[in-house]
C-alpha cells in the first residue's frame, strides 16, 4: 500500500479544483453515471436485499467512482487520487485479525461475511451521545462494560468542565477529552474489564490536539481513535494530522464514514455506492483497521429509516464479500429510551447490519443528540439481538425487518424521546426502573415469539 | 415557440439543473420579447418551486437543489442587470447570512437550508463551514442582512451559536438581525436558552422559519 507520506504530498501536490466544482462537476456527475451504469436501484420492498450479483455491482461501481473521482483535501483545494492498483493493493493488504483490548478482553476483530454464523462484533454504549455530568459518565460506561456481550465501548460525550460548557477547540475541549479517557478507563475498572478497549476516541473530541490530549492520559495502542472523512468524500488537514499522530502513537484507527441519505450523495442507491466506495479510503488516507460507516438520513437524523437500512445493508453485502477491512456499523435512533419504539429502531438496522456481514455499535439514542437520553439497556438489546441473528439468511431478516418498520416507521418524523438516563436509572445502584426492565421484558419477548429470535440471557436486569 | 412553451422550458431546465440550458433558453426567450420579469416569475421560479416540494417528498436531494440554485444565480447574473435597467427590480423576501459554526466542517444541513432559503426568495451569503463569530456578524454588516443562520452539529460546537449573539450584543446591533440556529445538536430549549429568535429542527425547517421570522418585522426598524 502506498505510505501515508504520499497521500499527505497529494493532498499538497495534487490537482487544484474549489470545492463546489468538486461537489458538482466531480462527484455528482460521476456517481449518477456510476449510479446508471450498473443500474442500481432502489426496492423499498426489501430493506435487506438478498441479491449478490446486485452486491457485486455496487462494489464495482464504488471502485471505479473512487478512482474516477478521488478524495478533495478541503485545506489544500486539492483532489487526492488514486490509481486502480493503487486500490487493488491496498485492498490485499488490508487488516486481518486485528486485536482490540488487553488482557482477558483482548479479542480478534472478526471478518464477517453476508450470512455468516460468525459472531458479530458488539461495541456498546453510548456512541458519544451528550452527557451532562462526569457522574453520569463514569456510571455508564460501568454498565455499558457490564454487558457480556460486549467487546468494545463507545463512550459518551462530556458536555461540560465543572460546569462550563466544553468549546471546541479551547482549552476545555483538552480538558474535557482528558477526563472522557480517564472517567472511561475508570468505569471499566469498576465493571472488572480493564482491559476492554474504548473504539471511539475521543467522544467528547472535535480537534487533533483534543484527541491526542485524550490520548495521552490512558489510551492504549489497542485502543482506537475514531477519524473521519466528511460530507462527501473530503478530509482536512485536522482529519489527517489524526491519522498522523495515531500511526506515530502505534494505535488504532475506527475510520469513520457518516454518508448522508439526501445528502451529495443524493437517495439510496447513490448513498450505499458512496458507502462502499468509502472502504479503500480508510485504508488509503485513515489507515483504519476498521470501517465505521453509519449512514444517516438527511432529515429524520437517524440510521433506522427504510432507504438507510438498504443502503447499509447493501452495502455491507457490497463490502464485506469484496474487501477484507471489517465492518463495524454504528446505528442512530429517534427514540429514546424507555420506549418501544428505541428497541425495534436498534433491531431493524442491527438485523439489516449483521446479516450483510456487518458488526455492530449501539449506538446514539434519540438520534446521539440529546443530553442524558442514553441508557445501558439499547445496546444490552441491540448485542442480543445481533447474536441471535448470526448465520439468518437475509431473506428472513428481510421479513423481521419489514415487520419491524411496520412497527415504528409511522413515528420516525416525531419519535418519543423518553426518558433520561437518570430517570429510568437509578444512577447509585446501576439498575433500571422496574418499568423499564418490564418494558425490556416485553420487547424480548415479542422478539422471540413474533419472530423467533432466540435472545442470549445476557442481561443483568432480567 | 409560444410563450407558454418557453416558460415550460425554463422551468424544466431550472428543475434539471442545467445551467448552460438555461441560459441558452433565456437568451431566445429575451430575443422573442419575453420581459426579464416574466422569464423569472412565469419560468424559472415555478421550475424553483417544483425542486422545492420534490425535495419535501424525497423524490430529488441536495444535488439537484445546488445545481438548480446555482442555474438560477448564473441566470440572475443576466437578467437582473436588464430588470435594473427597466427599474422592474426584483423584490427579495431578504439577506441571509449562512454558515457553519466555527470547529465545526459539517456542511450537509448548511447547504440544504441554503438551498431552500434560495428556492424560497431569499438572497443568501454562504460563509460556509468553520466560520468565526465575528465573520457571520461582519459579513451581515456588509451586506445589510436580515438574518443570521447559523448550524452546529456537535455539542461542543453548539456554544459558537451562542457567541455570535454576544458578539452582536457586545456591538450594540442585536436588535439588527434575527438569528436563526439549527443543526443535529441542537433544540428549541438551546435556542431559549441563548436567545436565538428561531430554532430549525430540520434543514427543511429553515425555510418556513426565515420567512416566519421575516415576516413579523419586529428587527431592524429601519429595514
Amino acid at each position: 500500500m502506498i505510505s501515508f507520506e504520499t497521500v499527505v504530498e497529494r493532498a499538497l501536490t495534487g490537482q487544484i479544483c474549489s470545492e463546489q466544482d468538486f461537489d458538482l462537476e466531480v462527484f455528482v456527475p460521476n456517481l449518477r453515471r456510476m449510479i446508471d451504469k450498473y443500474a442500481i436501484k432502489y426496492d423499498p420492498e426489501n430493506p435487506v436485499p438478498a441479491d449478490d450479483e446486485l452486491a457485486d455491482r455496487v462494489w464495482a461501481a464504488a471502485m471505479e467512482f473512487l478512482s474516477d473521482t478521488g478524495v478533495y483535501c478541503a485545506d489544500t483545494e486539492r483532489i487526492i487520487r488514486f490509481t486502480n492498483d493503487e486500490i487493488e493493493q491496498a485492498l490485499k493488504g488490508g487488516p486481518c485479525g486485528v486485536v482490540f483490548g488487553e488482557g482477558k478482553d483482548a479479542k480478534a476483530m472478526p471478518r464477517r461475511l453476508p450470512e455468516d454464523k460468525t459472531p458479530p462484533w458488539c461495541s456498546v454504549g453510548a456512541g458519544g451521545s451528550p452527557v451532562s455530568s462526569e457522574w453520569n459518565l463514569l456510571n455508564l460506561v460501568k454498565a455499558y462494560a457490564e454487558n457480556p456481550l460486549g467487546d468494545s465501548i463507545t463512550t459518551p460525550s462530556l458536555t461540560n468542565v465543572d460546569g462550563q460548557m466544553i468549546v471546541a477547540g479551547s482549552p476545555l475541549g483538552i480538558e474535557g477529552a482528558i477526563r472522557t479517557t480517564l472517567l472511561s478507563r475508570e468505569g471499566l475498572r469498576r465493571a472488572g474489564r480493564p482491559g476492554m478497549p474504548i473504539v471511539n476516541g475521543i467522544a467528547s473530541a472535535v480537534r487533533s490536539q483534543e484527541h491526542i490530549a485524550g490520548h495521552r492520559f490512558g489510551f492504549r495502542r489497542t485502543d482506537a481513535l475514531e477519524i473521519g472523512t466528511f460530507h462527501e468524500m473530503k478530509v482536512d488537514f485536522d482529519s489527517l494530522n489524526k491519522v498522523a499522530y495515531s500511526l506515530a502513537a502505534g494505535s488504532l484507527i475506527f475510520a469513520e464514514n457518516g454518508v448522508i441519505l439526501g445528502g451529495l450523495s443524493g437517495g439510496p442507491a447513490g448513498t450505499a455506492v458512496v458507502t462502499a466506495a468509502y472502504n479503500p479510503v480508510d485504508l488509503l488516507i485513515l489507515r483504519g483497521a476498521v470501517q465505521h460507516p453509519f449512514p444517516t438520513h438527511f432529515d429524520i437524523g437517524t440510521t433506522s429509516t427504510r432507504d438507510t437500512i438498504w443502503a447499509r445493508s447493501l452495502a455491507n453485502q457490497a463490502i464485506t464479500r469484496n474487501s477484507p477491512v471489517p465492518v463495524v456499523n454504528i446505528g442512530y435512533a429517534g427514540a429514546g429510551p424507555m420506549t418501544k419504539m428505541i428497541f425495534y429502531e436498534y433491531a431493524a438496522w442491527v438485523i439489516g447490519a449483521v446479516v450483510s456481514g456487518g458488526s455492530i455499535e449501539v449506538g446514539g439514542s434519540a438520534r446521539g443528540v440529546v443530553v442524558d437520553y442514553t441508557s445501558p439497556v439499547e445496546p444490552l438489546f441491540a448485542s442480543e439481538v445481533a447474536h441471535a441473528v448470526a448465520g439468518m439468511s437475509r431473506r428472513e431478516a428481510n421479513r423481521i425487518v419489514v415487520a419491524l418498520l411496520e412497527k415504528y416507521e409511522s413515528q420516525l418524523h416525531h419519535p418519543p424521546t423518553g426518558q433520561r438516563y437518570q430517570e429510568c436509572f437509578d444512577v447509585f445502584t446501576g439498575t433500571p426502573s422496574k418499568e423499564f426492565i418490564e418494558l425490556y421484558r416485553q420487547v424480548r419477548r415479542e422478539m422471540t415469539e413474533q419472530f423467533g429470535l432466540k435472545l442470549q440471557h445476557a442481561s443483568l436486569y432480567l | 415557440m409560444s410563450n407558454e412553451s418557453t416558460y415550460e422550458q425554463l422551468s424544466a431546465t431550472i428543475i434539471a439543473g442545467d445551467k448552460d440550458t438555461l441560459l441558452a433558453t433565456i437568451e431566445d426567450a429575451l430575443q422573442e420579447g419575453i420581459s426579464p420579469s416574466d422569464i423569472i416569475e412565469m419560468g424559472m421560479h415555478p421550475g424553483m418551486k417544483e425542486i422545492g416540494e420534490r425535495f419535501a417528498r424525497y423524490e430529488v436531494f441536495l444535488p439537484e437543489m445546488m445545481m438548480a440554485a446555482v442555474a438560477w444565480e448564473g441566470a440572475m447574473k443576466i437578467l437582473e442587470p436588464k430588470l435594473s435597467a427597466a427599474g422592474t427590480e426584483r423584490r427579495k423576501v431578504g439577506r441571509v447570512v449562512l454558515g457553519t459554526v466555527k470547529d465545526d466542517i459539517h456542511s450537509i444541513g448548511k447547504n440544504i437550508v441554503g438551498g431552500m432559503l434560495k428556492i424560497s426568495g431569499f438572497e443568501v451569503f454562504d460563509l460556509g463551514i468553520d466560520v468565526t463569530a465575528s465573520a457571520f456578524v461582519a459579513k451581515a454588516e456588509e451586506v445589510d442582512a436580515d438574518i443570521i443562520a447559523a448550524s452546529a452539529l456537535m455539542s461542543t460546537t453548539m456554544p459558537q451559536q451562542k457567541s455570535i449573539i454576544e458578539h452582536l450584543e457586545g456591538r450594540g446591533i442585536r436588535n439588527k438581525y434575527f438569528v436563526l440556529v439549527g443543526g443535529a445538536a441542537t433544540t428549541q430549549e438551546w435556542a431559549d436558552s441563548i436567545n436565538a429568535d428561531g430554532y430549525g429542527r430540520t434543514a427543511g425547517d429553515a425555510a418556513s422559519l426565515a420567512l416566519k421570522v421575516i415576516s413579523g418585522k419586529k428587527k431592524g426598524a429601519s429595514k
